[in-house]
């Protein structure tokens, strides 16, 4: 191992990036637009206004029971719909759009309880789950304030406390902080995969080989000058993530802020490190699917088969856990599943070095990083054409 | 006489080949070649597109390896990393970096070869006329200047032995005699160089030729002696008449 070498490689780097600064905005400024839109969408969200129908096919008797529902769900900033009083109607009315959600009171009820149906569009699940939630809440608060005084203790109230954070952290403060590693991951990729197959058609890298240098050297020096602008693009996204500055107004500009402010328990340089540790292994990968590849349109197709998969199967939206059992093991054997696992430990749980979760997160992360510099370090023979 | 002894009076030769063979499928690119090449000389390596020059280039520097035979360079067996650094090569393609300067390509290479000072670049860019354009990118200078830097970038370690691949392609007139007289000036010092052309005109720069065909070498000598033996004042007639009495075809694709 030549330092010299290994030092003349990474300065090249640095000085082909510092002459293309439309890539090193892509690098530094894309991932915080993105984290600032993603902290925009989540945080900014709408309370639930749902348009409601109470279609009450129980006659008078079960009349108390729809004014308290009505007058509960009011109180939430639902609006109340009157459609008819067979349930036929509160379809047609939503298949009208004229209302999100209906609640029926079937015949019968209230002679011994009974079922209640509440009916959606079924056009966005999660979204109608919300206003499915806000009915459920209407209903438990009419129940309790129905039943008479000396039985409302027999109705349970449910509260809700989480062990790590606050429990009513937004999707935003879990998502973040895997987002720091996944943008990291995602624009390494892409810009060694397209560097080193510009060096492979360019003719450079024949050149290259037929200089002293060895094919650890070229691994190694790539992985310094791309691990450079991976730590400034990572510090970048996860200082935008943490810290929250208060401007405020001066004259006409009324006052604003950067930043989203998202909690962090544990040390923001343990997140960093893990953050950095799987943008290192995404530099080897980039060389290793380089020979793959015969242009730059191919780079970007390893997009869908690399990125976006870990994406979906690295427990950044649902756990992984929760995925189908043939999945499980494959998403454990992506680098994404331990930096998420990771990150969160870190942000939500304010897990420390000494955390046997965070230390095998790091090892199998420098695991998966060196394996590819290995499968690198092969593909890069003296034969190139 | 042993290697070292010969290395000692300065008499070995810089490139040796035997039996060089390189097989791709069922295609022998560079099929059999022997070469014993005693230093300071310039020598032609003259054949049509797809001959075996490239291939044979490859495998004298070790970046291809042959399916039989050996090569060694300057005493060394090649494929020999070490022995790279005393070796140049020019690649057909440019191989520069579009978006460096002229400095800052002609640096980067100079220092994978060893530690170079700056005077020794500085000398290396007067040579090829760049030094007016050192802050140049690379991506904005001519095809001719971009020629001379990789020619640059192929000499600036001082090697002992260089290959050149069709070093004038593209390259104007004028610019063509000024990369010969460097060319003569360097084998004057001592220095091998093995050019890869398809041009006939330059052949007649070269102090020895190697006519290429087929991967195989049909005739070596001189000028004069190819075209003598040939009978024909015609260096292109000379290369038709070898090619044909080795038996490998025609050469209706040979350049004129």
């Amino acid at each position: 191992m030549n330092l010299r070498r290994v030092a003349s490689l990474t300065r090249r780097i640095v000085d082909q990036f510092r002459r293309d600064p439309r890539t090193l905005a892509l690098l530094f400024v894309a991932p915080i637009f993105i984290m600032a839109l993603l902290g925009w969408v989540l945080r900014g969200q709408a309370n639930p206004q749902p348009r409601v129908a109470v279609v009450n096919e129980a006659g008078t008797s079960a009349e108390p029971v729809v004014d308290a529902i009505e007058a509960a769900l009011a109180d939430e900033g639902g609006s109340i719909v009157g459609v008819g009083s067979r349930e036929a109607d509160a379809r047609q009315a939503i298949d009208e759009r004229r209302i999100d959600v209906a609640l029926v009171v079937p015949e019968g009820f209230g002679a011994g309880g009974g079922e209640l149906l509440v009916i959606t569009p079924g056009l966005n699940p999660p979204a109608e789950g919300a206003n499915v939630l806000a009915v459920q809440q209407a209903i438990a608060a009419a129940v309790r304030s129905s039943v008479p005084p000396a039985m409302a203790g027999l109705v349970p109230e449910v509260r809700h406390e989480a062990l790590y954070g606050p429990a009513d952290a937004d999707q935003l403060d879990t998502l973040a902080p895997v987002f720091v590693g996944y943008f990291a991951y995602f624009f390494v990729f892409i810009l060694t995969g397209i560097s080193f197959l510009r060096e492979r058609v360019g003719g450079t890298l024949e050149r290259l080989m037929a200089t002293p240098i060895t094919r650890g050297e070229i691994v190694l020096g790539y992985s310094i000058g791309f691990g450079i602008f991976a730590t400034i693009q990572v510090a970048l996204v996860l200082a935008f993530t943490v810290l929250r500055v208060d401007v405020p107004a001066v004259g006409p500009v009324p006052a604003w802020w950067f930043g989203l402010g998202v909690p962090v328990a544990g040390s923001p340089l343990l997140a960093y490190l893990v953050a950095l540790v799987l943008g290192l292994g995404a530099v080897s990968l980039g060389i290793f699917l380089s020979t793959f590849a015969r242009s730059e349109l191919q780079i970007l197709q390893f997009i869908p088969i690399v990125i976006i998969p870990q994406g979906l199967l690295g427990g950044i939206f649902w756990p992984i856990e929760t995925l189908p059992s043939v999945l499980e093991p494959v998403a454990r054997a992506l680098p994404i599943t331990y930096a998420v696992e990771g990150l969160r430990e870190v942000f939500i749980a304010g897990a420390g070095l000494d955390s046997p979760t965070v230390q095998l997160d790091l090892a199998v992360l420098a695991g998966i990083a060196a394996l590819f510099v290995v499968l690198a370090a092969a593909t890069i023979r003296r034969e190139v054409a | 006489m042993t290697a070292a002894e010969s290395s000692r009076r300065g008499t070995q030769p810089a490139v040796v080949a035997r039996g060089l063979t390189r097989q791709y499928g069922r295609v022998r690119a560079v099929d059999g070649i022997d070469l014993d090449l005693p230093p300071g000389r310039i020598y032609g390596l003259l054949g049509p597109n797809g001959s075996g020059k490239t291939t044979l280039i490859r495998l004298l520097t070790g970046l291809a390896r042959p399916t039989s035979g050996s090569a060694s360079v300057a005493g060394v067996q090649m494929p020999s990393r070490a022995n790279l650094a005393r070796i140049g090569y020019m690649t057909q393609a440019d191989g520069v970096y579009p978006e460096l300067s002229v400095w800052e390509n002609l640096r980067f290479f100079a220092r994978l070869y060893g530690p170079i000072e700056r005077s020794a670049l500085t000398e290396s860019l007067r040579l090829v006329e760049l030094d007016a354009a050192v802050d140049r990118p690379a991506d904005r200078l001519s095809g001719g200047m971009r020629r001379r830097l990789s020619l640059a970038c192929a000499l600036v370690h001082d090697p002992e032995v260089v290959f050149l691949d069709e070093p004038t392609v593209g390259v104007d007139p004028a610019l063509r005699v000024s990369f010969w007289e460097h060319f003569r000036a360097l084998a004057d010092a001592g220095r091998t160089l093995l050019v890869a052309s398809h041009v006939m005109d330059e052949a007649e720069r070269c102090d020895v030729l190697l006519f290429i065909r087929a991967g195989r070498v049909v005739a070596s000598g001189s000028a004069d002696d190819l075209r003598r033996r040939a009978g024909t004042p015609n260096l292109e007639e000379a290369f038709l008449r070898f090619a044909g009495e080795a038996g490998v075809g025609s050469a209706e694709e040979l350049a004129p």
